[in-house]
């Protein structure tokens, strides 16, 4: 059978049909292109490490040592996911630092995106480079779906 | 349960084995037909005016109307982008109703493969791409609707970034020479423009439905709307309406929409509140 040139553009534009995608994560992650919404990817890329536009690492006042200077909250790993989801802001009574499925509600977030209503500082203190928006929307999603230890 | 992506692939593989099918008979056909290609073009009932079914689409939507072989479409459509709700009549008046203000433009050829399927490709200003193939699976001839199956994909910056396929059927009546009526269900894939990683719903399911209505001569009053039934959701659904004047192988369009998206995976991003003059001039080669 010949096939002429009209039937392959049609197949090429039925093949191209079957091949969708998405705008990437990775351009949203920004300087964290690695950034995932679950738990082990934000321990690894936001609160492990520092990032290109020179954010610092969360670790770097939250840790097992530095607990009197923040907040009695430490971010490293093992212990992070226990210090966080469901458990009491120690500086904001009534305030929760993750509530599974409820970002709006998590007072991580509000620290993040430095609100009104917080106590202290907006994080990181270092007075910036803050998470940029991408960034806080990933852990955002990972609070939405449930703020399971993944 | 079917992967979305499965579905897809096995229903575009459904499409194209059925154009190649058509044109291996129709090619079949040709080779036993000792008629010149001539004369057979002047047979050819798609080269008849359609009085129920002037142009190939509605507003955005398309229709069932049939290309003939070998036969060529162009369309130009223009959505202005000054909502026409903004500010009061004088401030309307004094924009022309829009019309100084920026559009979103589009351009779209079409070509008739075999019989019963077209293809084309459609470019927006916002620098989006639509490719795509339509063929016409039963015929009103003999049956009481005629159904297109329709695949297309979307993609934004000139086809580079994001990408959007779409699958639907159209599904028509025409009723006697004065009006056609229209469903069209879709699915649409990525209608949500963010990663899919950060959303519930990353595809939608619409509801197209359409009538084009012969109401003096050769003037139409058309109107469509594409309810999203389940998935993404955002915005108002996608209701427009215009008027139509066609003139030989020309129909020039007058329209009013609730946003100014024109491809399915526009519309399927839903509208908003505010209402935008738009026309669409198309143009038949045959």
């Amino acid at each position: 059978m010949k096939v002429s040139a009209p039937t392959i553009i049609c197949v090429l534009t039925l093949a191209l049909t079957a091949a969708g995608c998405d705008e990437k994560l990775a351009d949203v992650a920004g300087p964290t292109p690695n950034l995932q919404p679950t738990f082990a990817s934000i321990q690894r890329e936001i609160f492990n490490a520092a990032d290109s536009s020179g954010r610092a690492a969360c670790t770097q006042c939250h840790n097992a040592g530095n607990r009197n200077n923040a907040a009695g909250m430490s971010l490293t790993e093992g212990v992070a996911y226990s210090e966080l989801v469901g458990v009491p802001s120690s500086r904001k009574p009534g305030a929760v630092r993750v509530i599974p499925g409820d970002p709006n509600g998590s007072y991580l977030i509000h620290k993040l995106e430095g609100r009104s209503d917080i106590v202290g500082q907006r994080m990181p203190r270092t007075g910036g480079p803050y998470l940029t928006e991408g960034q806080i929307r990933i852990i955002r999603r990972w609070i939405e779906l449930g703020a399971r230890n993944d | 349960m079917i992967a979305p992506h499965r579905l897809l692939m096995l229903a575009s593989v459904a499409l194209v084995v059925s154009s190649l099918s058509a044109s291996a008979q129709t090619a079949t056909t040709s080779a036993a037909n000792t008629t010149s290609a001539s004369a057979a073009q002047d047979d050819d009932p798609d080269m008849d005016p359609n009085r129920a079914q002037p142009d190939f689409t509605l507003l955005s939507l398309p229709t069932n109307l049939r290309l003939p072989r070998h036969k060529a479409a162009f369309r130009v459509t223009h959505r202005f982008g000054r909502p026409l709700g903004q500010g009061d009549f004088g401030d309307l008046a004094a924009d022309l109703f829009g019309l100084d203000s920026g559009a979103q433009i589009g351009l779209e050829f079409r070509y008739g493969l075999i019989r019963g399927g077209q293809i084309g490709f459609y470019r927006t200003s916002n620098r989006t791409i639509n490719f795509f193939g339509q063929y016409e699976v039963l015929s009103q001839k003999r049956f009481p609707v005629a159904i297109s199956a329709v695949a297309g994909v979307d993609g934004t910056n000139n086809f580079q970034d994001s990408y959007s396929p779409a699958l639907s059927a159209v599904i028509s009546r025409e009723i006697g020479e004065r009006a056609a009526i229209y469903l069209q269900p879709a699915w649409v894939n990525n209608a949500n423009p963010q990663p899919k990683e950060l959303v519930d719903d990353n595809d939608s399911v619409l509801l197209g439905v359409g009538a084009r209505v012969n109401v003096h001569g050769r003037t139409y009053v058309v109107i469509e709307t594409a309810p999203r039934v389940s998935g993404f959701d955002d915005g108002d659904h996608h209701v427009s309406f215009g008027i139509e004047q066609q003139a030989g192988g020309h129909v020039f369009q007058l329209n009013f929409s609730n946003g100014i998206g024109t491809t399915l995976a526009q519309i399927a991003r839903g509208g908003n509140s505010d209402w935008y003059l738009g026309f669409n001039i198309s143009r038949k080669f045959y």
